[in-house]
């Protein structure tokens, strides 16, 4: 009778909010990623409820940034907003303009734990929007490229270093794509009109790179071209002189060098498995990669920079972290990132090999560059960072790059003109720039 | 014989999918994916099966949407056929209009029903719990299968409810006793299309679960599809845990409706 008494005033007291964790002392986390990924957060997590007694993260984890945008999006809609979420710069714009973001900016200067100058300004700057700082950044990664170091070996390419050009990349890509007879071959797509075969197809391509914007841009930028018709505050994408001649360098990698997989090859198996399968002499990508790529035990890799036109650059990839109005925790939410971008968290992250501190000191510390972890050359990835750029923080810069990364892909691997390519990268994104809330 | 080249055609379309999910989950994680279809992996190992579990929670997932099923499937069931059975005894226009609303209803995207719902549940302080999951069933799950039964109870000859309510039987033991037995291959069907719909909804999970340990199968499917390319078998073998109880309740089904006809 007793035990029977017991359990219905524990049942009384849980489903008051009694029971457990009281509600200012929980934090809730929304965070997308995989398995992996997501095992990290909770290591992150667990650290910070050993570090602080008594505190309660809830992580609550979405799959993928679909995912994440879709619960983010109901639950601020339906009055119940997660205390933190972690967002991309590209993909945050549109809680931005709808004034969903409580702004980090006060708290920050009021922290004991952190300070501005902790951070890479270019990490900062990307969440800042209407003048004031919405978010602080996790991570500053960058655009690079991965090389198959044995490939490099087997065929006697150099390999490449600071400063190669966009023509030393074409030349190398070049001369790293081979038949199944180790010789030199152009691979040639047989669903083009008037395609002909000049010899074995290749089973070996020099370069991979995914036909997005934010992966033309920086050669657009290096080109000393323009993507937007104002860096500031884009109304269109408006690709001039330099950036024309970009974008035919960029579509001269399919049709004219045939250096790059065609399309069907690239549908049937992705760039970073085929990276990993030792068939991919170079492949462009961000410190997503990496984690992947250490998995590989059958030959050496290491990164490069991007090749340079005229002037180095490099595109932001940056996710940070953000309290939503209406939070129920923001003290909490605050506390947690303070640990979490402290040096014991960043730490923490920076061990998965998956991110670039955006704290300077774990950045530039062993706890990144480990000398025992691939890569080798993962200062890389801070040399690139006076040279980053990054996306404009609109509020429907997603649909913005849906739309132009299928118009880049059919004219990648449809050998499209580039001013026929501008023309509808304008005209089909206008609307869109248009409807973005300023 | 036309049955069967129909039978041959369908099971030509949808078997070798399944065999290679089968054969995919059985590859070695960890080694790049192959560029062409490997029925008989080499070495065969169910290492994938064990990653998915520890990985992606499916144990406890797998729970949870049996709990939701379970509870889901024969209340679904229930109301649609009780909704059916009522709507079958309103006179035809009225009965009609019901039809034609339901139709409008089916009509409505469920994304468009997302935020209401939440704002509901959040309001019922059901968020962070599967009863949003479950709640569904109380309306049927679906505007459909209301519509099943009723056109199931309407081709009933119309004298057989008239002798039951001379031997004054109530509606309700009317339902039970003898439409019920009468319509007992469209209950397999609702039953079976009921638990789909339930078993892959993966929106609503989405959208009202939070905490990890509540997840259901979909959810936690959906993290390991984001596992690195090498570790596809991770994946394919969460897809075979996951559609392998579909399955089964299709034979299930499918059985009950042979054993019927072959009753009368």
């Amino acid at each position: 009778m007793m035990r029977a008494r017991a359990l219905i005033a524990a049942a009384v007291l849980a489903a008051a909010g009694c029971g457990g964790t009281p509600p200012e002392r929980a934090v809730s986390l929304l965070v997308f990623g995989d398995p992996h990924e997501l095992a990290a957060y909770r290591s992150l997590e667990a650290a910070y409820e050993r570090a602080d007694p008594g505190t309660d993260v809830r992580l609550v984890e979405a799959g993928d940034r679909k995912d994440l945008i879709t619960r983010l999006s109901t639950s601020i809609a339906g009055g119940k907003p997660p205390d933190l979420f972690l967002m991309n710069y590209r993909f945050y714009g549109q809680f931005a303009a709808r004034d969903a973001i409580d702004p980090a900016g006060p708290l920050l200067a009021s922290s004991r734990q952190l300070r501005e100058q902790d951070f890479y300004p270019q990490a900062m700057a990307a969440f800042q929007f209407g003048g004031k700082q919405l978010c602080m950044p996790q991570n500053i990664s960058s655009l690079v490229v991965y090389y198959n170091r044995d490939l490099f070996r087997k065929y006697r390419v150099a390999e490449p270093g600071a400063g190669w050009t966009w023509d030393d990349m074409v030349a190398t890509a070049t001369a790293l794509t081979r038949d199944a007879n180790g010789d030199v071959v152009k691979g040639v797509d047989f669903d083009q009109p008037g395609a002909a075969p000049t010899g074995p197809p290749p089973v070996e391509y020099g370069l991979a790179v995914s036909p997005e914007l934010v992966r033309l841009a920086p050669f657009v930028w290096s080109n000393e071209g323009k993507v937007f018709d104002d860096a500031t505050e884009p109304s269109r994408i408006a690709l001039d002189g330099p950036a024309l001649e970009a974008l035919q360098n960029f579509i001269d990698l399919r049709g004219r060098h045939g250096v790059v997989p065609t399309d069907q090859e690239a549908e049937s198996q992705d760039d970073e498995a085929r990276f990993a399968a030792g068939t991919l002499g170079m492949l462009m990508s961000s410190r997503r990669s990496t984690t992947t790529f250490r998995a590989i035990d059958g030959f050496d890799w290491d990164v490069a920079p991007l090749p340079v036109y005229r002037t180095p650059a490099t595109v932001l990839h940056s996710d940070a972290y953000c309290i939503p109005r209406g939070a129920p925790n923001k003290t909490g939410a605050w506390r947690f990132v303070e640990f979490a971008l402290g040096k014991g968290g960043a730490e923490i992250m920076a061990a998965t090999g998956r991110t670039v501190p955006s704290n300077k000191a774990v950045a530039e510390s062993p706890s990144f560059l480990d000398p025992n972890a691939k890569p080798r050359n993962a200062k890389v990835f801070l040399d690139s960072i006076p040279t980053i750029r990054a996306a404009p923080t609109l509020s429907t810069w997603p649909e913005i790059e849906d739309v132009a990364n299928d118009i880049l892909e059919n004219a990648l691997y449809y050998n499209q003109p580039p001013a026929e390519v501008a023309r509808r990268l304008d005209e089909q994104t206008a609307p869109l720039f248009a409807r973005a809330r300023p | 014989m036309w049955r069967r080249w129909g039978a041959v055609a369908v099971v030509a379309v949808f078997l070798p999918p399944l065999v290679l999910l089968v054969s995919g989950s059985l590859h070695r994680p960890g080694l790049p994916p192959p560029t062409t279809p490997d029925l008989l992996p080499d070495p065969v190992t169910a290492e994938g099966y064990r990653l998915a579990a520890e990985l992606g929670g499916l144990t406890r997932a797998t729970l949870n949407s049996l709990l939701v099923c379970a509870i889901a499937v024969p209340s679904s069931v229930l109301v649609a056929s009780m909704a059916g059975f009522a709507m079958a005894r309103l006179p035809r226009r009225v009965a009609g209009a019901v039809a034609a609303l339901s139709m409008v209803a089916l009509m409505v995207p469920a994304v468009a029903l997302l935020v209401p719902k939440f704002a509901m549940f959040r309001l019922m302080g059901l968020t962070d719990t599967l009863a949003p999951l479950v709640a569904p069933a109380l309306i049927a799950t679906s505007p459909l299968f209301p519509l099943v039964y009723y056109l199931a109870f309407r081709a009933v000859p119309r004298e057989l409810y008239e002798a039951c309510a001379m031997e004054d039987l109530t509606p309700l033991r009317t339902w039970w006793r003898v439409g019920m037995p009468l319509v007992r291959p469209v209950t397999a069907g609702v039953g079976a299309l009921t638990f789909v719909l339930t078993w892959s909804n993966f929106l609503d999970p989405l959208v009202f679960l939070y905490d990890r340990e509540l997840f259901t199968l979909p959810l936690a499917l959906r993290s390991l599809a984001t596992l690195d390319a090498a570790d596809f078998p991770v994946f394919l073998a969460g897809a075979v845990l996951a559609t392998a109880p579909a399955l089964v309740v299709f034979v299930v089904a499918h059985r009950d409706v042979r054993q019927w006809r072959g009753v009368r």
